[in-house]
């Protein structure tokens, strides 16, 4: 690992820190979220060098994460959102968002359409390697637990 | 019993306004009702509109909407107490009286200080500088513009609440000083600092969250929050882009 990464990947922990304590997340629950920021994007810098491609990455990690998010949520009893939105800060495409607006003003079509392609391929990754989780969660829960309680 | 319906409601708003997905709205106001008594619920929630109807067995039916206005803040702490409280109306049956006041607990539950937030944009302004690439005087100045921003939030919020125009003039604002660092020579480039300033701003977590609302079925939750999500982007762009071409007729 260089010096970059290692950089990189401390100030994506303490970025998803700071938006975790902006969205009101005290006590266990943001030790839990700080962790998750840690690993979302240490996982990226490991998994980019073998796999091509960071759509795919970005998949699997959210897959990861939010697989992370379920235990915790139910370890801590909380809702998994609070989880899933703060860990996955690192990933989110902002920049590219950013970039893919920039050149829709500047009017640039061939620069423009890539990036919002980009962007968008990015973000469906994410909210789709969340949703795979969340529902393999509750299989797991129906198959293994059967509980018919009132779980929210 | 009608009462303890219109709690349930509330409840449902609440989660809605401290930022919990539209589904996870409708299941808890569903589950609730049916745990006071419902014999049939319909539940209908977009972002900013609810109705639900309830059926109760003596052949009755009431139905109350409500139009959620208040603008979405993300607010765990809040979210995991009524989360709880809906957990317990679902388990042990509490009375009217036990889920006002325990309502009312949940919306008075411990905030973070309004000097903290300064804090916390400026922190994340900082280290994403540092994540995209920057220098550490780069970050340095990221801080200070990270605190302007939130302090631009604090003075607009104040006099127009309209949240496109307060995250167009936040852009402007951190345009204009990262320019200026520039022409001052402390930095090379201007990308860093407003890259790292717009994470706080830009509709990432909004974007990603409208395409899971897509994806697991809330179509019109999911696209009423992308359209959102594009158009405080392209507020934030042409803040951007206001600057640079002004810029570039001056100087």
């Amino acid at each position: 690992m260089t010096q970059t990464e290692i950089i990189q990947i401390l100030a994506g922990f303490v970025g998803s820190i700071g938006f975790a304590i902006l969205f009101n997340i005290r006590g266990k629950r943001l030790i839990a979220t700080a962790i998750g920021g840690l690993f979302s994007w240490l996982l990226f810098v490991v998994l980019i060098k073998y796999i091509k491609g960071e759509p795919v990455v970005y998949f699997i990690i959210a897959c990861v994460i939010s697989t992370y998010a379920e235990i915790m949520a139910r370890v801590l009893k909380t809702p998994t959102s609070a989880f899933v939105t703060t860990s996955l800060v690192p990933l989110i495409p902002g920049g590219s968002l950013y970039y893919t607006m920039v050149y829709a003003f500047q009017g640039d079509l061939n620069t423009f359409l890539p990036k919002a392609i980009y962007t968008m391929q990015l973000a469906s990754a994410l909210s789709l390697g969340v949703i795979v989780s969340t529902s393999a969660a509750r299989i797991f829960n129906k198959v293994f637990f059967n509980k018919n309680r009132n779980k929210i | 019993m009608i009462k303890s319906f219109g709690y349930a409601m509330d409840i449902g708003e609440q989660m809605l306004i401290s930022g919990a997905e539209v589904h996870r709205v409708e299941e808890s106001i569903n589950r609730m009702c049916y745990a006071l008594g419902a014999i049939r619920v319909d539940v209908f929630i977009i972002t900013s509109s609810m109705v639900v109807t309830v059926y109760t067995k003596d052949g009755n039916t009431y139905t109350q909407t409500r139009r959620v206005t208040s603008t979405k803040n993300f607010d765990f702490e809040k979210l995991h107490h009524l989360n709880n409280l809906s957990r317990e109306i679902c388990e042990k049956g509490l009375t009217e009286q036990e889920i006002e006041k325990k309502l009312r607990a949940a919306n008075n539950c411990k905030k973070i200080p309004v000097w903290f937030e300064f804090i916390c944009y400026a922190v994340i302004a900082g280290a994403f500088t540092l994540f995209f690439g920057g220098n550490i005087i780069e970050s340095f100045i990221s801080l200070f513009v990270g605190a302007v921003v939130r302090l631009s939030l604090f003075f607009s919020g104040k006099i127009i609440s309209n949240k496109f125009f307060d995250k167009f003039t936040a852009t402007v604002i951190i345009t204009l000083l990262a320019f200026l660092t520039v022409e001052l020579g402390w930095i090379i480039s201007v990308d860093k600092v407003i890259i790292a300033n717009i994470m706080t701003l830009i509709p990432g977590i909004g974007l990603t969250n409208a395409i899971r609302d897509l994806f697991t079925g809330d179509s019109i939750a999911g696209l009423l929050r992308s359209i959102e999500a594009v158009l405080t982007a392209l507020a934030i762009a042409a803040g951007y882009f206001l600057v640079t071409v002004l810029g570039g007729v001056f100087l």
